[in-house]
């Protein structure tokens, strides 16, 4: 039996006295490739911040490995690509290597002058993104899949083997999309990396994850990808009723 | 620090130009001048790399003015050293300016505009009430007068120059990941805050050294001109590092040179010519970037 990475129990949460998400239950084991989809303002980034524990939730339970969000015994096993990628400031002179670097640091040797295996991180987890060309290249000078490619390669240098990704595929082209796309199939099944990712790209989710859960408010629908509903089920699901109908 | 340094000074003293200049290397009043110009070049260029990208260029304007505050009221105090209060309220200031805007209470450089008109006003406001005005003393440390430094004076901002260069070698790696992303930061378990708060003390330490240097007027000129100019060529976080301590060097030796050449002001021909090389690298840039693409242009032409 696979190991459970990821368990929320009717989990609520109320920003500026609305409710955004409202119990949900979701439960995601070691290897998977999950999916979060849904309309925008459906609760897909802040489900992301609250297991995060960057949020305050109103009622529901939260475990990462076992332990509550923030706890220290989960730096290093979470690796977290943001939105913020594709908003790297663009007159910050700073290369591949060092954002990629950025990601070995964690509390025990953020003031360690010695390398401590750092280099070796930072060559693999380039490695694995293919951008061994660019590695001395200004961030800010890639393309939007570049970017992105580089902030996966800082996560993966944290060495962590859960991934949270939130909107990655946003502003970067068609070609840079699938190469992102079958980058985290790889990483999923030749490294073993547990993915969850956020995304309102429909299209893109049901050709890549293994599992598509659709969120507006609360799960409307969890499942394998082969099994996600037509539109017009979708519609139903969501409560929509149709208006040029019989 | 005087000692260490004069012997080595006065040997370099005649081989410099000028008519006054070579003073700066021989007499101690200005050696004292020519050591904390350079001991706060080298912290305030580390300094400024950072407060650039974290979009702060206008902290250190900021916090010179509140340091006025505080320079006003050791003023009237009687201390013999009002940097002392200068630090203890641009410390203050830095730290609760740093909290407002993490905590979102105030947005953007409203928290910094607030703090700066406030404790000038508070600075000038003092000094008339307790009769003394503006005096040259006053003056040295709105527009900057190396020449005004004893030797505490020295000792204190070759102190804080020590241990804010120091606290940035330590924390720069961490400092960096919280600038760049701080939320992934957080997730990597990286104390955010605490580094922030540590940078906020080291920001208003710094500033306060150089008071006296370059003034309360024109503290941006060393702080955020030498990194920003660095920023137009430099490829890497590194580079722009090495670049800034250049760029920050040539400003405060030519403009030393300059002010005692041409009888001005020290602070005010420091930051003039800090402007002057950041025109320069700018203009050579905009000029490199046009040509080599007309060249692009008439290759594909042809």
């Amino acid at each position: 039996m696979k190991k459970q990475i990821l368990d929320v129990c009717d989990l609520s949460v109320v920003r500026s006295g609305k409710v955004i998400i409202r119990d949900v239950c979701l439960t995601i084991n070691e290897g998977e490739f999950v999916a979060i989809v849904g309309p925008n303002g459906g609760g897909k980034s802040t489900f992301l911040l609250a297991i995060l524990g960057l949020l305050k939730t109103r009622s529901g339970t939260i475990e990462i490995y076992g332990h509550p969000p923030m706890s220290r015994k989960l730096h290093r096993k979470i690796g977290w690509v943001s939105q913020a990628a594709s908003y790297l400031p663009k007159d910050v002179k700073i290369t591949v290597r060092e954002l990629v670097k950025l990601g070995t640091l964690h509390s025990g040797n953020m003031f360690d002058f010695l390398d401590s295996g750092r280099n070796e991180k930072v060559n693999q987890a380039i490695r694995m993104t293919g951008l061994e060309a660019v590695q001395n290249t200004p961030v800010a000078r890639l393309s939007g899949g570049q970017r992105q490619r580089a902030v996966i390669a800082r996560a993966l240098a944290t060495e962590s083997d859960f991934i949270l990704l939130d909107e990655p595929l946003v502003g970067i082209d068609p070609e840079s999309r699938n190469s992102l796309l079958k980058l985290l199939d790889r990483l999923c099944h030749e490294q073993g990396k547990t993915i969850l990712m956020v995304s309102h790209d429909l299209t893109a989710m049901s050709r890549s994850a293994h599992r598509i859960v659709f969120l507006e408010e609360t799960i409307r629908f969890d499942g394998p990808t082969w099994s996600f509903p037509d539109m017009d089920k979708l519609a139903d699901l969501r409560g929509i009723a149709n208006v040029h109908g019989d | 620090m005087l000692d260490l340094t004069s012997p080595y000074l006065e040997w370099i003293g005649p081989m410099m130009p000028g008519e006054v200049f070579p003073y700066f290397f021989t007499m101690e009043m200005f050696q004292r001048a020519l050591l904390a110009a350079m001991a706060v070049t080298i912290v305030s260029g580390f300094l400024g790399s950072f407060l650039l990208i974290r979009n702060l260029s206008l902290i250190g304007d900021g916090l010179a003015h509140v340091s006025f505050g505080g320079v006003a009221v050791g003023i009237v105090l009687g201390s013999t050293s009002p940097l002392w209060y200068a630090l203890l309220f641009s410390t203050i200031s830095s730290i609760l300016i740093y909290e407002m805007q993490s905590r979102e209470i105030l947005t953007g450089d409203a928290s910094i505009a607030i703090f700066l008109t406030g404790m000038l006003a508070f600075g000038l406001v003092l000094l008339r009430i307790s009769g003394g005005g503006i005096t040259l003393d006053v003056e040295g440390y709105l527009f900057g007068n190396l020449l005004l430094i004893d030797s505490a004076d020295l000792d204190l901002i070759i102190m804080i120059s020590l241990i804010s260069l120091l606290t940035l070698v330590l924390i720069h790696s961490a400092l960096l990941a919280t600038t760049i992303d701080p939320l992934a930061a957080q997730i990597q378990g990286l104390p955010v805050r605490g580094i922030g708060q540590i940078f906020s003390v080291v920001t208003a330490m710094v500033v306060v050294s150089m008071v006296q240097v370059v003034g309360t007027l024109l503290v941006t000129a060393l702080l955020v001109t030498p990194a920003a100019t660095a920023q137009l060529i430099g490829r890497s976080f590194r580079s722009c590092l090495v670049l800034t301590q250049i760029f920050g060097f040539s400003s405060v030796i030519l403009g030393l040179y300059l002010s005692a050449e041409m009888d001005t002001g020290t602070g005010s021909m420091i930051a003039l010519v800090s402007a002057m090389i950041f025109a320069a690298v700018a203009i050579s840039k905009m000029i490199t970037s046009y040509t080599s693409a007309i060249r692009i242009h008439s290759l594909n032409e042809a």
